[in-house]
């Protein structure tokens, strides 16, 4: 009775573990030197301030719409305006794709205390959720001249405080 | 009476708006327009006698060949062949490229980056004799004659060029040609529609995967020659800035032989040797066979170059961007799967673009 008990159990979490799960909404991680790690939803970036600028790559016109990256920072409580100096103006983030690609921003750069420059962290294009080598989650630096910073496939933001070793300098 | 007077004011008033308002190239939304030179503006009368002139035989010098013989609607405006067979049975050097999208390419032709008006790009298969592709070197006059005998002709050119004594001279031939193919813009296939319409079912779910391989510098990273809208690299576009041509050696061979050099030929530096301009890669799967001289009959073919980094990887001048990378058999079907995504059925049958003369 037991063995058969045991059997049983044992089929059944072995089903339920087959069953299959309907797929975990994709999420972008903030991590590294951030004081509230997170991990955002579409979901989550719809209740966050919402932006939205219009590329004319090669002349073609899109519009994307998403959350602007020192909004992000924010949210993770990474250091902004008049808190951003010192040792965080040394602070760096990695952008990183699904395939491995990594893009870095100063933290000033994304900073409107500091810059005019724009980079968006868009989940949209023309009102639709971006889809395949776009998305789910992308940058978008509409100032700039070159693409290759407008990150697509994103899934991980990594801030990252550099501490360089200064010859003679006490840490 | 008065209402004769009216119909005539309506009519002029039509007239004038239709004058006025820019040439419909009917692209899809979001799509730049192309760039027109000032001194050919687009109509749609030169748009129509451009059409049959490119598909005149009378334009060669034995009446064998047209620009369509080279540049078939059902190839993309591609020939299928290696090398192109121009009308006195000479063979080109190079294959012939698509003409879809070509009023947006910096320059044209595989290497010449001096060479980027259409206008004047005609002359070079019209006139050229190294090699002779429609022959009509010294025969201009007599081209001209045969086409000002038909009265098709006669209606044609004064409806292209109205207010011109004598609309039939050579330069006119080229402005219509050039106004044909200027409307030969391909925005349509079904990678369009799932990428820029939102059609999720446009594609397979292998094309899918082939476009994150395709734009993955980590993986097969096609995106970096054959990068933006048009599958090309840069492109000009009405309002846009004026950029440069890229070119790029694919290091198909260890050595560049004569007259095939590509970019070298044109500046003389040795540095250049076996660059050429990254075509688009839309229709690429109705455009076999493929490179500059068609050395590669296959996609198949062409993602095992590419793979490889260049067959020919020891070449000095080749790109930087190439390297080797491997992709799983499954992977290699799904990249070819959304190259065949850019396939644009419609554009392949369109009547703007078929034959008028049959």
């Amino acid at each position: 009775m037991k063995i058969i008990s045991l059997a049983g159990f044992l089929l059944l979490s072995l089903a339920s573990a087959l069953r299959p799960q309907a797929p975990a909404a994709a999420a972008l991680e903030v991590a590294g030197a951030v004081a509230t790690p997170l991990r955002l939803t579409a979901a989550d970036l719809a209740a966050l301030p919402r932006a939205g600028v219009e590329t004319r790559s090669d002349g073609l016109a899109v519009r994307f719409e998403g959350v602007w990256m020192h909004e992000v920072l924010k949210k993770a409580g990474v250091p902004a305006g008049t808190e951003l100096r010192g040792k965080a103006l040394a602070s760096f983030v990695i952008a990183e794709a699904q395939d491995g690609y990594q893009v870095v921003f100063s933290l000033a750069e994304l900073d409107p205390m500091f810059t005019d420059s724009q980079v968006l962290l868009a989940d949209t294009a023309n009102g639709k959720p971006l889809s395949g080598a776009q998305g789910p989650f992308r940058l978008v630096a509409p100032k700039e001249k070159r693409g290759a910073r407008s990150i697509r496939m994103l899934t991980r933001l990594e801030v990252v405080q550099l501490r360089k070793e200064v010859a003679g300098a006490r840490r | 009476m008065k209402r004769v007077r009216q119909g005539a004011f309506i009519l002029a008033l039509t007239l004038i708006r239709l004058a006025a308002e820019p040439f419909d190239f009917r692209l899809s939304p979001g799509f730049p327009r192309p760039p027109v030179p000032e001194n050919n503006p687009m109509s749609a009368a030169k748009v129509a006698l451009g059409r049959y002139l490119f598909y005149d035989t009378r334009l060669s010098v034995n009446g064998k060949q047209s620009c369509a013989s080279c540049h078939r609607q059902e190839f993309a405006f591609t020939d299928g062949r290696a090398r192109a067979l121009g009308t006195t049975g000479e063979l080109h050097p190079r294959s012939s490229m698509s003409l879809v999208n070509v009023a947006y390419a910096p320059a044209l032709t595989w290497a010449d980056p001096k060479l980027d008006s259409l206008e004047q790009q005609a002359l070079v298969p019209m006139l050229g004799t190294e090699p002779v592709e429609l022959g009509l070197r010294g025969q201009e006059s007599r081209a001209l004659q045969d086409l000002q005998r038909l009265p098709l002709y006669q209606r044609l050119f004064a409806a292209a060029f109205p207010g011109e004594d004598d609309p039939f001279r050579l330069e006119n031939v080229t402005k219509a040609l050039a106004a044909f193919q200027r409307t030969i813009i391909s925005t349509r296939s079904p990678y369009d529609r799932y990428r820029y319409g939102g059609d999720e079912s446009a594609i397979s779910g292998a094309a899918k995967r082939g476009e994150v391989l395709f734009f993955s510098g980590e993986k097969a990273g096609c995106f970096q020659c054959h990068g933006g809208w048009n599958f090309s690299g840069p492109v000009r576009y009405e309002g846009g800035p004026s950029v440069e041509p890229e070119y790029h050696n694919t290091g198909l061979y260890e050595k560049y032989a004569a007259p095939n050099t590509g970019l070298e030929r044109h500046t003389g530096n040795p540095q250049d040797a076996g660059k050429f301009r990254a075509p688009t890669l839309r229709n690429i799967a109705v455009t076999a066979p493929y490179m500059h001289d068609g050395a590669i009959a296959s996609l198949e073919e062409a993602v095992e170059h590419y793979s490889q980094g260049g067959r020919a990887a020891a070449n000095p001048n080749r790109s930087t961007i190439l390297r080797p990378f491997r992709l799983t058999a499954a992977e290699k079907a799904d990249l070819i799967e959304f190259l065949r995504s850019l396939t644009d059925e419609k554009l392949l049958k369109d009547p703007r673009w078929s034959d008028p003369w049959r």
